[in-house]
């Protein structure tokens, strides 16, 4: 892997893209096992919509994972010193998964050069899912 | 069920370690489609400067949810209804990789609560090493939708 070079990026930049998907319920399932985050409104479609969801919804912290993955295909992982995100809406089986970022800021600071990135995952009608920031540390 | 009240904040869910196994790291790889194989190759990931394998920027949810089986049961004695919890920010900070083989001493603690139209509760969390230096720190906020 390849680190990042402060002065190979400008402010407004693209990064390389990620889509995903169409998320299927089996992804889901597959992710409640993995991370062990078993709330029922990620697995079962009856509880869902018991209390007051349209159906099944993803765990939040896939659709992170996902967005994560465009980062770190794109960053050195050891050059990622901060990851957030907000999560703005609800991504539903059938949702494609679209992860974009541009670069929002090129700073220095306390002799770091540092990119801050901003991050989204929209389905493929554009309604962003997930906004968040990423800082990465250049040599 | 009892009320969410500010006065949890301060609240410390009790310690609990993790440790990182090299086929939960696989499991969580295939779980989200991560095919970059600096998270699974012990080679590549030594050309990428590591000693090992890293874990995925997102692994450390598994750290509570199989570490900590009691999370859920948790946040309900402290008020919080979790047939209507909503995640609504997640924060990493990553301080040093975390390889399969390490034991990860994990806090979290609640730093924060606000009251009102939707109920907000903030967690911090702490992934340390052995000796108490952190591979990550975290923050979680969650809401509760209202009825």
């Amino acid at each position: 892997m390849q680190k990042i070079k402060f002065n190979d990026y400008n402010e407004d930049q693209e990064i390389p893209s990620l889509t995903v998907g169409p998320v299927k319920h089996m992804d889901l399932v597959r992710y409640a096992g993995a991370s062990g985050d078993f709330n029922p409104i990620h697995t079962d479609p009856e509880f869902a919509k018991n209390v007051g969801l349209p159906g099944t919804i993803a765990h939040g912290m896939y659709v992170m994972a996902i967005l994560g993955r465009m980062c770190s295909n794109w960053a050195h992982p050891a050059q990622i010193k901060n990851y957030n995100v907000k999560f703005k809406g609800m991504t539903m089986p059938g949702d494609k998964i679209v992860c974009t970022g541009k670069i929002k800021k090129k700073k220095e600071e306390d002799g770091q050069k540092l990119l801050i990135v901003s991050l989204q995952a929209a389905n493929d009608a554009g309604e962003v899912k997930v906004a968040g920031e990423l800082t990465v540390h250049c040599e | 069920m009892s009320e969410l009240s500010k006065e949890i904040v301060g609240q410390k869910l009790p310690p609990f370690k993790f440790d990182v196994e090299r086929g939960k790291v696989a499991e969580f790889c295939t779980a989200i489609g991560e095919t970059n194989p600096v998270y699974t190759n012990i080679e590549e990931a030594k050309k990428a400067g590591y000693d090992d394998t890293p874990i995925p920027l997102t692994f450390q949810t598994t750290f509570t949810f199989w570490g900590y089986t009691e999370f859920w049961n948790d946040l309900g004695k402290m008020g919080i209804d979790i047939q209507k919890l909503l995640h609504m920010k997640e924060e990493y900070t990553y301080h040093k990789p975390i390889y399969p083989g390490t034991t990860v001493t994990c806090s979290l603690e609640v730093t924060d609560v606000k009251t009102g139209k939707m109920n907000m509760v903030t967690f911090g969390g702490s992934f340390s090493d052995k000796d108490g230096n952190p591979f990550i720190t975290s923050q979680m906020a969650i809401v509760i939708r209202p009825d």
